[in-house]
């Protein structure tokens, strides 16, 4: 755990102070108090390499989960399988895949419903870096795209199913309105 | 301008903490607690040691197992003078006219 919450740190600050740091979340225990210490570190150190890099003072490199884009993909798919159980469930059981359920328990209906973009997100994260590095001639920003099977399946899946709700919930709601 | 930070400042606190020899993280983390009242963050306490390294007041010592012990450099000490300075400054006054 105290591994995987110095990764909110930028690349060459982990580098250097990483291990100290999680071997010191060992030592003093993980709390709530100390993953917000951690988190709002994390955000000053962000903070400052942006400036630094703003003020020509070095390149900054956003890109938090470029390295591990099928773990990130896989993430993405256990958030979308609620959904997709939930649909596949009610499609087999009723004619009207969504039903009742989906209109009475208002927090369960938001999480299904989120959950296919959240997913898609999730796996997209990967896909994309953001690179600023300052030249002579002036500050060059790159944007890195790069397309992944494995992470391409589970973004359409997710934004496919999105589109589904969305459209779904419109179509109750001036049903709604019409009767 | 003088350097006048309140004694939560965490630099100033790790600053503090060195001037009486090498620590390592743990070791500074306890001995804050100890002669300030306060528990540093593990967070807050190596964004403080990071900038205070980058900054050129503490450098790292070469690794002890897996800990690192930092210490003051020459830089720092005379940093760590001049905001202590402010600081009595700041209290002389404020107990002076408290006392008035």
């Amino acid at each position: 755990m105290s591994r995987l919450i110095t990764r909110l740190y930028p690349r060459a600050w982990r580098e250097r102070y990483g291990t100290e740091l999680s071997d010191l979340i060992d030592e003093t225990g993980m709390s709530g108090r100390v993953a917000f210490d951690v988190a709002r570190g994390a955000s000053q150190e962000w903070t400052s390499q942006a400036r630094l890099a703003l003020a020509g003072g070095g390149s900054m490199v956003i890109g938090p989960a470029w390295r591990h884009p099928t773990a990130w993909a896989v993430v993405g798919a256990v958030v979308l399988l609620p959904t997709v159980l939930f649909i596949a469930l009610s499609a087999l059981a009723i004619s009207n895949p969504f039903g009742d359920q989906f209109t009475s328990q208002r927090y369960l209906d938001l999480a299904l419903l989120l959950a296919p973009a959240l997913a898609a997100l999730l796996a997209a994260l990967p896909l994309v870096r953001v690179s600023y590095t300052p030249a002579d001639g002036g500050p060059v920003a790159t944007l890195s795209v790069r397309l992944r099977a494995v992470n391409m399946v589970v973004v359409i899946t997710g934004l496919g199913i999105t589109c589904l709700l969305v459209g779904h919930v419109l179509f109750e709601s001036v049903l709604r309105l019409g009767a | 301008m003088t350097d006048i930070q309140t004694t939560t400042d965490p630099g100033l606190l790790l600053l503090i903490s060195l001037a009486s020899g090498a620590k390592h993280g743990h070791a500074m983390l306890l001995d804050v607690e100890r002669f300030a009242g306060v528990r540093l963050g593990p967070g807050t306490l190596y964004g403080a040691l990071s900038r205070l390294e980058t900054t050129g007041q503490v450098e790292a010592l070469p690794a002890e197992g897996r800990r690192r012990p930092y210490r003051l450099t020459g830089a720092g000490k005379i940093a760590l003078e001049q905001r202590l300075a402010g600081l009595s400054r700041a209290v002389s006054t404020g107990i002076a006219r408290v006392s008035a």
